[in-house]
């Protein structure tokens, strides 16, 4: 799965998470200005590893802020 | 040495546990590896602890901040505290997902207020931590449990820990401006976990095995899972809390494993677990040994509960028996009422009119419209005793909606390094809540509170720390503010309705909402922009949350497009 799938796959499961639109999010994009509450954030964290059968350590969630570090650490642990 | 139940302290409850085969505490890490320490282990790493803590030159009657993100290490470490007759003082580790300024505000006046000169926290977290060294709160080492407790013990004579000595502070959540620190002694603590665990309350058993995954910084997952199954002899398994909201169904799962027979959640979680679940999973799960399913720390909605059973009953989840609406907060230790144990929630329906008067008037039967549905908590334990007062505090009749005040063993003596807070808090032993409820066939009902607060996802927020972040937005005037919350879906929604120009709403909408994020992590369900002049005043200039509150849910605030 490329880049831009993953985003694409950010942006609909926020709005199935969040109910409202993300076509906005960009890779740039800062978490926290999103619209998303933290826990609605680990809810998508939580579906994009079972989507994609990956695991991501807490420890490593913790520095998170922007849609492009969370997109390096999925990478990371598809391919 | 006296027996375990008749253990006056913490440290006493923890020498005499009984050592029993297969007994003690399982934390499942972030990395899902799993931990299990016997009663004994965790006496003796208990002493290993205390003996490095007393070696940084902390004395009986320190405070030490804990901010510490695994379960185990955490616990070991407080206990160690304990053991060495330290005040341990819970921190929550930084949330994912927020700005970092607001966390490193948080903490440091934890840190100065609780006058913590060491601090313990993990490698993972200490990027975020060590900026509180900058900070002028006096805190003079920061230690990391890798390191600080590797290596022999130093040599450790084990002070007296007495009944009235201060076993931790429990730092109250949500307000940034003012973090108070309830002071929590042994006696507290073991009156309350007898209460609440005995037969009055869960009614502890030798089958009994305890599952949480609720922060551990906090009384819910501290006392109820941590200290008091020490103190009353309940086996646990520890969950990270971060799992939970990404895996919802790791929870029913580690129930299913270990046969768990106790659990307790807010209610936002019943609801998250219930929408997540899968047919697939609920036909995996055997979910029959739960006999207790709390519910507490946030508003208790009946449907949400109702739902979370129907959709679990095929596990044999007995929503009939299980769920046990509790009431409680830090200031009391935890606990201060539960619904009697086995029998169904009682669901109180009132008209919606006659509670703006502060009336609990039954609705008229098969009423649908103008209804409120209050769930009962039931009544205050042996020992323990509860009034619902007027504003001149004189308690009221049944059915009459007032401010709830305790007092008992349970209670506490107030705020750490803060008479004026105590003193609003406290009266002639007597705790008053702050909570709005009535009494009804005996049983409590809670329905609001006095101060305002915000509870979103099961976490406060004080109206007035968002109001001070959005008033210093360029184009906002502080003063001009208000924030509330509106129940919707069993939990609070933020609404923030701010005076500003008609040109400027749209990108004065975005920065409130933005501001709000960063700092507190929240998304606003509404933000208004009205004309300047439109918020009702106090005679002092203050904005009146309550009468804009009504204003909007009457749909009577005039806001720009």
């Amino acid at each position: 799965m490329d880049r831009a799938q993953l985003l694409s796959m950010f942006r609909t499961m926020a709005t199935e998470i969040a109910e409202k639109d993300f076509s906005h999010v960009t890779e740039e994009s800062v978490i926290a200005d999103l619209g998303i509450d933290s826990l609605g954030m680990l809810e998508l964290v939580g579906s994009m590893e079972r989507e994609l059968e990956v695991q991501i350590p807490d420890d490593e969630l913790v520095g998170i802020q922007t849609v492009d570090q969370l997109l390096d650490l999925v990478e990371k642990r598809t391919t | 040495m006296r027996p375990h139940d008749a253990a006056r302290t913490l440290v006493e409850a923890l020498e005499t546990i009984p050592r029993r085969p297969g007994r003690g505490f399982r934390f499942v890490g972030s990395d899902r590896q799993e931990r299990f320490f016997t009663y004994e282990e965790m006496w003796q790493e208990a002493l290993r602890r205390g003996a490095h803590l007393s070696a940084m030159g902390l004395d009986p009657g320190d405070a030490v901040a804990l901010v510490i993100p695994e379960g185990h290490e955490f616990v070991l470490t407080f206990l160690g505290a304990t053991v060495a007759g330290i005040v341990p003082v819970p921190v929550f580790p930084r949330a994912t997902f927020k700005a970092i300024d607001g966390y490193v505000d948080v903490l440091s006046h934890i840190v100065e207020s609780s006058g913590a000169r060491v601090m313990l926290t993990m490698e993972a977290t200490r990027p975020f931590v060590e900026k509180v060294m900058e900070r002028d709160v006096g805190l003079e080492r920061l230690a990391v449990c890798e390191e600080a407790f590797g290596g022999d013990a130093p040599d450790f004579e084990r002070p007296d820990v007495a009944p009235d000595d201060l076993c931790f502070l429990q730092f109250t959540s949500g307000s940034t401006s003012r973090p108070k620190g309830v002071m929590v002694t042994h006696a507290n603590l073991v009156a309350n976990s007898r209460a609440f665990l005995g037969p009055h309350g869960l009614d502890r058993n030798d089958d009994d095995v305890g599952v949480s995954w609720l922060p551990l910084y906090h009384d819910m997952g501290l006392i109820g899972f941590i200290l008091g199954t020490l103190v009353c002899d309940i086996p646990v398994v520890i969950l990270p809390t971060a799992t939970f909201a990404r895996t919802p169904r790791l929870w029913l799962e580690t129930l299913h494993r270990f046969r768990g027979t106790i659990t307790y959640a807010p209610n936002f979680a019943y609801q998250l677990a219930a929408k997540r679940v899968r047919d697939a999973d609920l036909a995996e799960l055997d979910l029959s040994a739960v006999r207790v399913a709390g519910c507490g720390a946030e508003p208790i909605r009946a449907r949400t509960l109702l739902d979370f059973a129907a959709r679990l009953a095929p596990t044999g989840f007995d929503g009939d028996r299980v769920f046990l609406p509790s009431y409680g907060m830090a200031e009391a230790t935890l606990a201060i009422t539960f619904h009697q144990l086995g029998n169904p929630i009682v669901v109180d329906r009132v008209d919606a009119e006659a509670m703006k008067r502060g009336e609990a008037t039954p609705a008229r039967e098969g009423a649908t419209e103008g209804v409120l549905e209050i769930v009962s908590c039931g009544a205050a334990f042996p020992e323990h005793e509860l009034e619902i007062v007027d504003e001149q505090g004189e308690p009221i009749g049944e059915r009459r909606v007032g401010e709830i005040v305790t007092r008992g063993p349970s209670v506490t003596q107030g705020y750490y390094r803060n008479p004026e807070a105590t003193a609003e808090g406290w009266r002639d032993g007597w705790l008053r809540t702050g909570d709005l409820g009535y009494r009804a066939g005996g049983n409590v009902h809670i329905c609001g509170r006095i101060k305002d607060l915000i509870i979103v996802n099961g976490a406060n927020h004080y109206p007035q720390d968002i109001e001070w972040v959005v008033g210093d937005l360029e184009g906002v005037r502080r003063g001009n503010v208000v924030a509330f919350g509106v129940m919707r879906d069993g939990t609070d929604e933020l609404v923030i309705v701010a005076e500003g120009n008609s040109g400027d709403a749209p990108a004065l909408r975005k920065a409130i909402a933005q501001a709000v994020a960063e700092r507190f992590g929240l998304s606003p369900g509404h933000v208004g922009i009205v004309p300047v002049g439109t918020l009702p005043k106090t005679s002092s200039g203050k904005a009146q949350r309550k009468k804009t509150k009504a204003m909007f849910e009457e749909g009577h605030l005039p806001e720009h497009a």
